[in-house]
């Protein structure tokens, strides 16, 4: 059963620079959450929190048992929980797909099963898992790093830029597998410039600028409130009406 | 020697040789060595078997005892064990045992006493005090006899062979162990020394004191206090030994102090503390040695005169050599250094730049001892290559103008 | 942490800087063996080597490696394990690997041309080096975010450690000249693991002069069973004390 995640107050700062301060926010079982925002508006620090990389300055995040504050780091269970499906320009470059595949199983004590069959099937890994992790292009190395996102089965799952140097047909098959872990009940977050990609399938939209959460709300009152067709028009049209809003569930 | 004495010698040998030199048998429990040796003619054997302990065995006529496999003279610790007081005596093939140790008299082994022509051969001289003692002795011939010390203190330990006035010796593959000196020569002249081996004598393996125109060949001296010691004495030729793992504070290969006209050629010089120890010399030769592995392989005080050092190899001392003063009055010529980092543009064998042995390290070491332990680091090792470059602390006189650029041929 | 050790080593060993090092490690020594008629020769010279290139190769490597997998570590660190376990894996693959290379490009060398006690005093003093110098790059790479500066600390310690200590030192024996400074030297040049691993070979091979009447003072002590534990402690803390400032680093660092 997935736990909800409310974030509270959450601030982190280098320095004495404020990357990312006072968002409160819950993430609901069962929805896909688009996080967006200019360059350094505070999304990969947001989601680095979120994933125990880096320790809050203020504020608490809180899922399940676990609270993740500046006091305290995630323990070993919460990242049972989580997947992660970084950009990663450099994996150990001497190691061959298959052996990321068992390094990674090996770590999670799952056994290679079904799922990555399938996946890597989809994905057409199938001829390359023998391959050295150094020689492989930035696409294909985006198609690993999803396989090791999904294989989990992670209550939440976390994508960085997930389409970003994928085919048109493999972006849209990685999507369509995190629309599938929404059905079945878990939170998926995702970071993305492309909007028409994802549009489809988030559920909400966040808004980050400059360190602060702007807005977060569902993809269909967006387009509401502005009487826009598609995100791509909404999303200017709400950010050019003066008014911050937030809202909250 | 008279002439009427010779004469008489020479027929009683005839005589003996024709007539009937007997052979006397001796074993525990079948008469005494002592009269048997007294009831023996002159040059007549003795073979001795079995251990013979009766105290000092005293031999006042030309004869020859023999040994077979096992046999033991022990004096039983009353003085010396044999004492051998007439020309021509022969003793070969036994293991003599039992001196006494004393502060107040030269207790030996074998003691021979103003004679001629002693011959001790193949002996085995088992924890003696001295071992092989010859006092005024002329042609001596001491020769594949093995001589082995206690480990006791040293004030306990004497010499392993020890002549004192002798002339013409021949002293050969004798191997020495745990005496005081392994061999001892004072006042000693016209003598060999060769094929011996001298091993963890707590002074010295070899040590010439006021003893001229001797000459040692291809011995062997190792883990000495130090390998030889060479003092007060002249004309003393050293060829082909090797001195090595001599090693201690004040530990040398070899000693030299106060001779003059020395030759040192194709010796081997491996793992001493200090390989040569050069201290007030004139016209030593140093000729085609090699030094190799020591600590410092040659120490040349600055009141050494006239020495030249010709065609030797220098390889991995930790230095080549040191000084302690400021002037030299010495020739060094056409050595090969293994550090020396110069080029040889025409070819001709020798560096084009002359190469300074002491280094600034070496100098440092002189001046603190204790700074020995940055040696080999990177930041001295750049130090002596800038000291190449730019000489500031060595004697400017100390260089050798035509370093080797290959290490020489080791000359037969 | 097993499992990245595992898997870092796999990486590590097929790694062409690994690789590299190996194999110039092995023209090095197999090189001054060939050149040099006398192998005591060819170990004088690999002193100098190991006492210089191992360091600095063991603290370049790890903080580059360090930087290079940055991002990968990342994803380590989300998966379900303890950072310490991450680090910990790293770390000892790391050593490992500059262990095999020195071993094949170091060892073999000395096993052929020269097997004894100099040999393995100097396998062993090397290893200490390497596994010191990777602990060191460790606390570097994770205490500075940007690799330039990262590279440019390991330079710079580096340096400290093989040169400017002992120039210091010196200046120091040379300035405290009136002074009773002289038996400071030997302690002070020993709290540098690169001073104290030369001491100790240097023991070995330049024991005839060591024998001598300063070097016997050390060779007393370094000689005797205390004087070794007391060296192999130091270094042993060498390894230690900033392994586990790197850990600390590590723990508390945002990735």
């Amino acid at each position: 059963m997935t736990e909800r995640i409310s974030i509270k107050g959450l601030g982190k700062r280098y320095g004495r620079q404020w990357v990312l301060r006072g968002v409160d926010c819950e993430f609901s079982p069962g929805e896909v959450v688009m996080l967006i925002g200019p360059n350094a508006s505070g999304k990969t620090t947001l989601i680095k929190c979120l994933l125990g990389l880096v320790r809050p300055a203020e504020g608490s995040i809180a899922s399940g048992g676990t609270t993740i504050t500046s006091g305290a780091a995630p323990d070993p269970a919460y990242r049972v929980r989580i997947g992660y499906m970084p950009q990663i320009s450099q994996f150990p470059g001497a190691l061959t797909i298959r052996q990321l595949l068992e390094m990674m199983a090996d770590i999670r004590g799952i056994a290679p099963g079904e799922l990555d069959d399938e996946l890597i099937e989809e994905l057409g890994l199938r001829d390359q898992l023998d391959k050295r992790l150094g020689a492989l292009s930035g696409g294909t190395r985006q198609k690993v790093s999803a396989i090791l996102a999904f294989r989990s089965r992670p209550e939440v799952l976390v994508m960085d830029e997930p389409t970003a140097g994928l085919d048109p047909v493999t972006a849209s098959r990685v999507l369509a597998r995190a629309g599938r872990l929404r059905d079945a009940g878990g939170i998926v977050l995702i970071t993305s410039h492309l909007m028409e990609e994802v549009e489809s399938l988030a559920d909400r939209v966040a808004y980050l600028q400059e360190g602060h959460l702007r807005f977060l709300m569902p993809v269909r009152e967006m387009l509401e409130i502005t009487g826009a067709q598609r995100l791509a028009v909404a999303l200017p049209r709400l950010l050019s009406s003066n008014e911050r809003t937030t809202v909250a569930q | 020697m008279r002439l009427p004495a010779l004469l008489a010698s020479l027929i009683t040998a005839a005589w003996c040789n024709h007539a009937a030199a007997r052979t006397w048998r001796v074993a525990p429990g079948s008469g005494s060595l002592q009269q048997t040796i007294e009831r023996a003619a002159e040059r007549d054997t003795i073979l001795i078997e079995g251990v013979i302990a009766e105290g000092t065995i005293s031999i006042e006529k030309p004869l020859t005892l023999i040994g077979k496999p096992g046999a033991v003279i022990d004096g039983g610790e009353k003085g010396h064990v044999v004492l051998v007081k007439a020309d021509d005596v022969t003793i070969r093939g036994l293991t003599v045992r039992g001196t006494l140790v004393s502060n107040l008299y030269d207790y030996a082994g074998i003691h021979v006493n103003e004679v001629h022509r002693p011959a001790i051969e193949g002996n085995t001289l088992d924890r003696c005090f001295f071992a092989i003692y010859l006092s005024g002795v002329q042609g001596a011939r001491v020769i594949g006899n093995t001589v082995i010390g206690d480990d006791a203190l040293e004030e306990r330990m004497a010499n392993g062979i020890h002549l004192w006035k002798c002339k013409d010796a021949t002293i050969e593959g004798n191997r020495i162990e745990k005496h005081r000196d392994g061999i001892y020569f004072e006042f000693v002249t016209d003598s060999r020394i060769e094929r011996n081996e001298a091993r963890k004598c707590v002074r010295y393996g070899l040590h010439f004191m006021f003893s001229h125109r001797d000459a040692y060949t291809n011995n062997v001296f190792e883990e000495n206090g130090a390998g030889v010691a060479v003092m007060f004495s002249h004309h003393i030729t050293m060829t082909g030994n090797r001195f090595a793992t001599n090693r201690g504070g004040s530990a040398y290969g070899l000693l030299l102090k106060e001779i003059n006209d020395g030759e040192i050629t194709r010796n081997e010089f491996t793992d001493n503390t200090t390989g040569i120890m050069v201290d007030g010399c004139n016209r030593i030769h140093v000729e085609h040695n090699l030094f190799r592995m020591n600590g410092w392989a040659l120490r040349l005080y600055a009141n050494a005169t006239s020495c030249t050092f010709i065609g030797n190899t220098f390889s991995g001392n930790t230095f080549d050599m040191s000084t302690n003063g400021s002037l030299m009055l010495n020739r060094m010529e056409g050595n090969y250094w293994d550090r020396y980092t110069g080029y040889d543009l025409d070819r001709d064998g020798h560096g084009d730049v002359p190469h300074r042995p002491l280094g600034f390290f070496t100098m440092l070491v002189e001046r603190m001892p204790h700074a020995l332990v940055f040696s080999r680091s990177l930041f001295v090792s750049l130090l002596d290559r800038a000291e190449q470059v730019v000489p500031s602390l060595a004697p400017d006189a100390l260089k050798d103008d035509r370093p080797l650029m290959r290490p020489p041929k080791p000359q037969a | 942490m097993l499992k990245v050790f595992k898997y870092t080593l796999i990486d590590l060993l097929r790694n062409r800087f690994v690789l590299s090092y190996a194999v110039l490690l092995l023209a090095i020594g197999q090189g001054l063996f060939l050149l040099e008629e006398d192998p005591m020769k060819a170990i004088l010279s690999l002193v100098q080597v190991v006492m210089a290139l191992v360091p600095l190769i063991a603290l370049v490597f790890t903080v580059v490696y360090i930087y290079d997998t940055q991002e990968f570590t990342q994803l380590l660190a989300v998966q379900p394990m303890t950072r310490r376990s991450i680090l910990l894996g790293q770390l000892l693959a790391m050593c490992v690997a500059m262990l095999v290379a020195q071993a094949f490009g170091l060892g073999l060398p000395l096993l052929v041309h020269a097997p004894g006690s100099a040999s393995l005093l100097l396998s062993l003093s090397g290893s200490a080096l390497s596994i010191i110098f990777v602990v060191l790059g460790a606390l570097i790479a994770t205490r500075l975010r940007e690799k330039a500066r990262g590279v440019g600390m390991a330079l710079v310690v580096w340096l400290l450690f093989v040169l400017v200590h002992d120039a210091l030192l010196l200046a120091l024996l040379f300035t405290l000249s009136d002074y009773p400074i002289e038996p400071w030297i030997v302690p002070l040049a020993g709290l540098n693991p690169i001073d104290l691993a030369r001491i100790i070979v240097m023991l070995e091979i330049d024991l005839a002069a060591m024998m001598g009447y300063s070097g016997a003072v050390y060779k007393n002590f370094f000689g005797s069973n205390m004087g070794m534990l007391v060296a192999a402690l130091i270094m042993l803390l060498w390894a230690l004390v900033p392994g586990w400032g790197a850990m600390r680093a590590f723990q508390r660092k945002d990735l």
